[in-house]
């Protein structure tokens, strides 16, 4: 009998390994991607839109991939940690991302100094679309975005504006106020640190304007007055809300939001394959009459737009932001 | 006001959908084990169940988290009462009596007053809901910045009655807390002392803060020692004495009542939490005490104080979320969130059309309450064996069970690294006799203070006449003086009665001198 001795049996073992790997190694490039279960990364804690849209189209884009899908919500620092944390990822299709790519990209970088690029970013489809918009209580006795700036006009500390700092909606409140020929520094700004408290805020009479998001006023509308949406077309989700073109002014505006799906661009560049397949896969589950009906339901988008217009509209907005960031320092 | 036709449809809700009940008491069992782990904190708990909900039926997806709501509720303040670390910061005032009672071995009867106090108030707290979740929707948007930083300043009033050695020792270590507190992005978008880690922006995390300062202190205080509890004799857990506990709390309405109101409203204003009631109605139930210098000793209203306000508070934050569609902390921020995934949008006009609906979810929550009882007494019954273990086993797993706990809340190395830095800055601290509650303090509260001066400066331009146009933040600094004024007055009557005795016990003696002399 052969007496194994420690440094054979490490012979062995590293053998082992070593083979494994040799097999393993070629199988793993051969197999069709996926083949086993992919990551969605929200840089979002649990509940907010973007959570809830990943949760609620991840049983049909599960469907169109043919894997289960695991979602991490990585958040913190204004999506920044979340939105590192998947550029650090394998180059190798199995993490996605559902995020808030604007404002949070082009704001994290401009305003946070984040050790990315928005060409890091690759987009596939951006359902989602927020607009600013300026809006009262509903007791308030302003009527409408006019009688707004001829108050301010006459006197800019006569109304209270609350607004959250360094966001988009707070570079329309200074665009549209520029526009009106009004000194942004005279005003009573009342800022929030999230749009939450800001909705409350404005909702509640607090204060005598707010300028936020406009769907997360969605779930309190009866309680506020809507006074201008800044968008260029009527929203279909609040098709009541005058828009700003409506009250004579004519003023530039960026887009609040635009919240999707996501990958890096170094996948889409050089996994062409596997790329193809995510593409494909979100394609098909966002086109999904049933993923369509129930997203619908819970008051979230799944409107196909491709990558091509997604990337474009997001990249016009960051050039935007990085135009007027000077507004938002 | 009260719907009766909603109610008795409500009933309806409840009766049919019975299946759901079954989730109670699973719900009650995972909210008591995650929220008695220092470190996990409600919301945790239930951002980890809230993906399994989504494959229930609506109704049995809200009784099951509410369930671990109303048990996480209570179960922070566990490990506050038997380790002096609280699982949740909405139990930290609950340390101050509660671990007191431990050391004198009443620790059964501290955990029983904890569950009464709790569980009663919870069903106050929503019965009182029943009534008025409508008309509160108005109220919560009434309160601004200005009434805000009113009830800030009203929970920093604690810090005179923690008592400390050194009052100067003690204002340093609050002004750190509140500069800690005050770390990362402000609400005005200033960054300040981040020192460029990106982790920071959003500030020091409150929960592996507080636990680590706590955690330090206590734990080196419990490695000198070879138990929890001194005496051999106190270290029994028994049934009789935890049901004794629960009776006692009966004995005390007064403050059940006062915690339920602070709580409820407090609970009940977006974004505060219940963090902040529970030190609220602990300084307040102090400062009104006739008994009020053996708080901190182990006096059981301070217990019942501070527990009232927990459960209550939950009601209040429940009531905002159903009403506005607006968390009031980051637990009904989830349960929105599981609203929402199963297609039900919380608001008024939910509030207004599905009102049977919202009634049942309330008497649901105070059927959890009743079934909490039975459940708790169970589990405290099973969590007060912690004191029969030596504390050299007891040691290593609370400081790796709150390593894990604090890493897993977003699952990114922060929470420990917090952790460990926080224990070493509460180590100096007692170490050179600051005390650790007023940082503890400083911190839950420092970023509240902050925002909401900010906020009232800004929204009246800088002039102090401005409170004058705000009612509700008026009566609010008049409600504190009052309490201050008749603290004072008390303790001065106090004082005047002790002096009067002692004058009479001296003139007692020098009469029997002078007698004995005549002898």
């Amino acid at each position: 009998m052969t007496k194994l001795t420690r440094r054979d049996a490490l012979k062995f073992t590293g053998g082992g390994i070593l083979a494994a790997g040799v097999i393993g190694m070629p199988h793993i490039a051969r197999a069709a991607y996926p083949d086993r279960p992919v990551n969605i990364v929200v840089p979002f804690a649990t509940g907010g839109y973007n959570d809830r849209l990943s949760r609620a189209f991840a049983p049909h884009l599960e469907k169109a991939l043919g894997q289960p899908l695991v979602i991490a919500n990585k958040p913190g620092a204004g999506a920044q940690l979340g939105h590192t944390y998947a550029l650090q990822q394998p180059n190798d299709g199995y993490t996605i991302l559902c995020t808030s790519a604007s404002p949070y990209i082009p704001l994290s970088i401009l305003l946070q100094g984040a050790p990315y690029k928005n060409e890091d970013f690759h987009m596939i489809n951006l359902p989602s679309r927020d607009y600013t918009l300026a809006a009262t209580s509903s007791g308030s006795s302003l009527k409408d975005f006019k009688e707004v700036i001829d108050k301010l006009k006459a006197d800019p500390g006569s109304l209270s504006i609350g607004v959250q700092p360094a966001s988009a909606d707070y570079a329309n409140l200074i665009l549209s106020m520029q526009a009106a020929g009004i000194d942004p520094t005279k005003l009573r700004i009342v800022t929030y640190d999230g749009g939450g408290p800001n909705r409350n805020a404005a909702a509640g009479g607090q204060v005598d304007v707010g300028f936020v998001g406009g769907e997360g006023f969605l779930p309190i509308k009866e309680k506020i007055k809507p006074l201008a949406m800044f968008a260029a077309e009527k929203v279909d989700w609040f098709p009541d809300a005058p828009l700003i073109g409506d009250s004579g002014l004519k003023t530039d505006f960026v887009e609040g939001s635009q919240r999707g799906w996501a990958v890096s661009t170094a996948l889409m560049k050089e996994q062409p394959d596997i790329y193809k397949v995510i593409e494909e896969a979100v394609s098909k589950a966002s086109q999904d009459p049933a993923a369509v009906e129930a997203l619908k339901k819970q008051q979230l988008s799944t409107t196909w737009y491709g990558p091509e217009a997604s990337n474009k509209a997001f990249k016009e907005n960051a050039e935007k932001m990085a135009k007027y960031i000077d507004l938002l320092k | 006001m009260f719907d009766f036709g909603a109610f008795s449809d409500a009933l309806g809700i409840m009766a049919t959908s019975a299946g759901s009940w079954g989730w109670i008491v699973p719900g009650l069992i995972v909210g008591l084990v995650f929220s008695a782990i220092p470190g996990v904190s409600i919301t945790m708990a239930m951002a980890i169940v809230l993906p399994m909900s989504l494959y229930m039926d609506f109704f049995s997806a809200v009784v099951f988290l509410t369930s671990v709501y109303t048990g996480a509720g209570f179960g922070g303040s566990v490990p506050a009462i038997l380790m002096n670390i609280p699982g949740s910061p909405a139990s930290y005032a609950t340390t101050f009596d509660g671990y007191a009672m431990s050391l004198k071995g009443q620790h059964n009867e501290a955990l029983g007053y904890a569950l009464f106090a709790s569980t009663i108030c919870g069903i106050f707290g929503y019965l009182l809901l029943l009534l008025v979740v409508e008309p509160l929707a108005d109220i919560v948007l009434g309160i601004g910045p200005v009434e805000m930083f009113a009830v800030a300043i009203w929970g920093m009033l604690l810090l005179g009655s923690l008592g400390s050695k050194y009052i100067t020792r003690g204002l340093l270590a609050a002004a750190l807390g509140i500069l800690i507190g005050t770390v990362g992005m402000n609400t005005a978008g200033f960054i300040r002392g981040t020192m460029g880690i990106p982790n920071l922006l959003d500030g020091v995390s409150p929960v592996p803060a507080m636990i680590g300062l706590l955690a330090a202190g206590q734990l080196l205080t419990l490695a000198s020692k070879d138990y929890i509890i001194d005496a051999e004799s106190s270290r029994e857990v028994s049934l009789k004495r935890i049901l004794a506990g629960c009776w006692g709390t009966m004995r005390y309405p007064g403050v059940l009542f006062r915690g339920s109101i602070i709580g409820i409203i407090i609970g009940a204003v977006p974004g505060v939490g219940s963090s902040i009631g529970n030190l609220i109605a602990y300084a307040e139930t102090k400062r009104t005490s006739k008994d009020s210098n053996t708080f901190g000793k182990g006096n059981p209203k301070g217990v019942i104080a501070a527990e009232s306000a927990v459960a209550s508070a939950e009601g209040g934050s429940m009531a905002t979320m159903l009403a506005l569609g607006i968390p009031g902390g980051g637990a009904t921020a989830i349960l929105l969130a599981a609203f929402m995934m199963h297609n039900i949008v919380p608001g008024p006009s939910f509030i207004q059309s599905q009102k049977p609906m919202v009634y049942a979810i309330i008497l649901n929550n105070i059927v959890q309450a009743i079934a909490l009882l039975g459940v708790g007494i169970g589990f405290i019954y099973v969590a007060a064996n912690i004191v029969r273990v030596r504390t050299r086993y007891i040691l290593p797993v609370i400081l790796v069970v709150a390593t894990l706990g604090t890493y897993a809340v977003d699952g990114q190395v922060a929470g420990p690294i917090t952790l460990f830095i926080f224990a070493m800055l509460g180590f100096a601290l007692v170490r050179y006799e600051y005390p650790v509650a007023a940082v503890v303090v400083g911190i839950l509260l420092g970023r509240m203070l902050e925002t909401e001066f900010l906020r009232s400066y800004q929204l009246s331009g800088g002039d102090p006449l401005y409170l004058f146009q705000r009612p509700a933040a008026l009566a609010i600094v008049g409600i504190m003086l009052a309490s201050l004024g008749m603290t004072a007055w008390g303790k001065r009557k106090q004082a005047k009665q002790e002096a009067e005795e002692e004058a009479a016990m001296v003139r007692l003696q020098q009469e029997q001198a002078v007698a004995g002399a005549r002898k």
